[in-house]
């Protein structure tokens, strides 16, 4: 990880009804992978969406490699997104196009242009593959044929592909079942740490995010009430953020009571199995 | 308490919101129009993907227009047929109809299917697609929604609905000529005398611009619609409404400017 500077918050506000950010200011650098928690509420989302202008701030600034998201020209803030890939919460795959075109669409159209045929396949199935999805079962398929883990891992191949600067995660295992939660955060690291890309993921997970992330931000209220890293997070004195650690252990407590459980169970199997029931 | 001038300030407000929106509407359109416009000129818009919507918009809507058609055709045949019985020669039942069918019925019934099966059909999937954050995922991938989903729709509609118009116009006729022989025994030669009488090329000129202009407003009023929509399931099922009812009044707005502006 180098030190300089690629993506900068600069006092960020958004109002809709009520305000939902009230001066943000982050910088994120090359490389690193930056987690952002918050109740449900306080603005996570439009932060992220602001960081290629889905959603324009009232006041401040976003800034990509120096160069403002809010201050450029059309072609400069397409030129700014073509470095970005945004992995939607639910995946947002184009329903009307099959899983070879979706994950085509994460390639520039020049880069598209430019492509032979079987290039762009080996391309694309390499993708699918990198975010475990067997290309031979998948490519051919429509978005609604495949499960809700397999449509976030194609969106995931969708913000691979084109081998960007930065992605920006989010909500990435929201509504998923532990197992494939823990799938999307295992290659969500792995891309990280393969393809050294800066990442920012909004996540309620809070242990997924201690582990994959440089650092973690706490917004609250529209504002950044804690940034630091993993260790920081789990001996700061913040009640809020004492709160969201605490619900950490209590999902540790229960995860070791299921294990527990389990454990149990086969040492009962194990012993039916000896008496040969 | 409510009294008239707190009734009557009510009224102005509403009214003042309603008019401030319906303003909003129109630039926000013209702005798209603009847009759809720099697109093409541009080079921007795929023909794939407009011979796709010109396919869906003209294949599709064109067993609707042809029932549509044929009913017209009878119904002006008969209804005319009607009033002509006792005090006017039967043969100018064929103006009646050539010109009912062609200045009127044939491009506004026309109109009215494609806002059914096309316009509700465009607000309906775009406006899922801006829900689902499909139109945010097209942005974020450095795609301009505007020549991927709006001009292709718009130029689609442009070309396909004078085509259904003229169809239209044709069948309508004809099963007016059928109806006519069939039931007031107006012979053909009869029909077409009164239909060459009162004829002027010009008729099917205006008949055929009011379809472009048509072909224009209900894809771009749709799709506008559809960008806009917000608020899950109920903003889709809102706004596909809204935009029906939009294009049902635009439709007829527009069918009523015409005349005084090309037929006087």
């Amino acid at each position: 990880m180098t030190s300089d500077v690629t993506i900068e918050y600069e006092d960020v506000y958004k109002r809709f009804d009520a305000p939902v950010l009230s001066g943000v200011s982050l910088s994120v650098m090359r490389g690193e992978t930056v987690s952002i928690l918050g109740t449900s509420g306080t603005g996570k989302s439009v932060l992220l969406k602001t960081t290629i202008g889905l959603i324009t701030p009232d006041r401040g600034d976003v800034k990509i490699d120096g160069q403002s998201v809010y201050h450029s020209s059309r072609a400069g803030l397409r030129d700014l997104r073509r470095t970005v890939r945004y992995v939607f919460q639910y995946a947002a795959l184009f329903d009307s196009l099959n899983i070879y075109d979706n994950v085509a669409m994460g390639l520039d159209p020049e880069t598209i242009r430019s492509l032979d045929p079987p290039t762009m396949l080996d391309r694309i199935a390499t993708s699918l593959e990198n975010v475990n999805l067997d290309p031979a079962k998948v490519l051919s398929k429509l978005p609604a044929e495949l499960s809700g883990g397999m449509r976030k891992r194609v969106g995931l191949a969708r913000a691979i592909v084109g081998q960007p600067a930065i992605i920006l995660y989010d909500e990435p295992v929201t509504g998923l079942d532990p197992v494939n939660a823990a799938t999307v955060n295992r290659l969500i690291m792995s891309i990280a740490e393969r393809t050294k890309v800066t990442s920012i993921v909004v996540t309620h997970d809070v242990e997924g995010s201690l582990e994959m992330s440089n650092r973690v931000a706490l917004l609250d209220n529209g504002k950044l009430r804690f940034v630091g890293s993993p260790d920081d997070f789990r001996r700061s004195e913040d009640p809020l953020v004492m709160a969201f650690a605490d619900r950490r252990a209590a999902a540790a407590a229960a995860l070791k009571l299921i294990e527990h459980d389990a454990n149990d169970d086969e040492a009962g199997s194990a012993h039916a199995v000896s008496i040969g029931v | 308490m409510t009294t008239p001038l707190s009734l009557f300030r009510s009224f102005l407000g509403g009214l003042g919101r309603a008019s401030s929106g319906f303003a909003g509407h129109v630039g926000q359109i013209s702005l798209l129009t603009v847009r759809i416009v720099m697109a093409v000129l541009q080079g921007g818009v795929s023909l794939k993907m407009i011979f796709a919507q010109a396919y869906e918009q003209g294949i599709g809507s064109l067993p609707l227009v042809l029932v549509t058609a044929v009913l017209s055709g009878i119904v002006t045949s008969q209804q005319g047929g009607y009033q002509f019985s006792s005090s006017v020669p039967l043969y100018v039942l064929g103006s009646v109809v050539a010109s009912s069918v062609v200045l009127e019925l044939g491009p506004v019934m026309t109109a009215f299917v494609l806002i059914g099966r096309v316009g509700a059909r465009i607000t309906a999937e775009i406006g899922t697609m801006a829900v689902s954050e499909q139109v945010d995922a097209l942005i974020s991938l450095g795609r301009d929604p505007v020549p991927y989903l709006a001009a292709p729709r718009v130029i689609a509609g442009m070309v396909v609905t004078p085509i259904l118009v003229g169809i239209a116009n044709a069948v309508g006729v004809l099963t007016g000529l059928v109806s006519a022989r069939a039931t007031m025994g107006l012979g053909q030669e009869g029909f077409l005398y009164g239909a060459r009488m009162y004829w002027h090329s010009w008729d099917l000129f205006y008949s055929l611009t009011k379809a472009f202009v048509f072909g224009f407003t209900i894809p771009v009023i749709s799709v506008h619609m559809g960008l806009i929509t917000h608020g899950g399931a109920e903003g889709v099922g809102r706004n596909t409404t809204t935009s029906v009812v939009f294009m049902i009044i635009t439709v007829l707005v527009v069918d009523a400017t015409f005349p005084p502006l090309f037929l006087n």
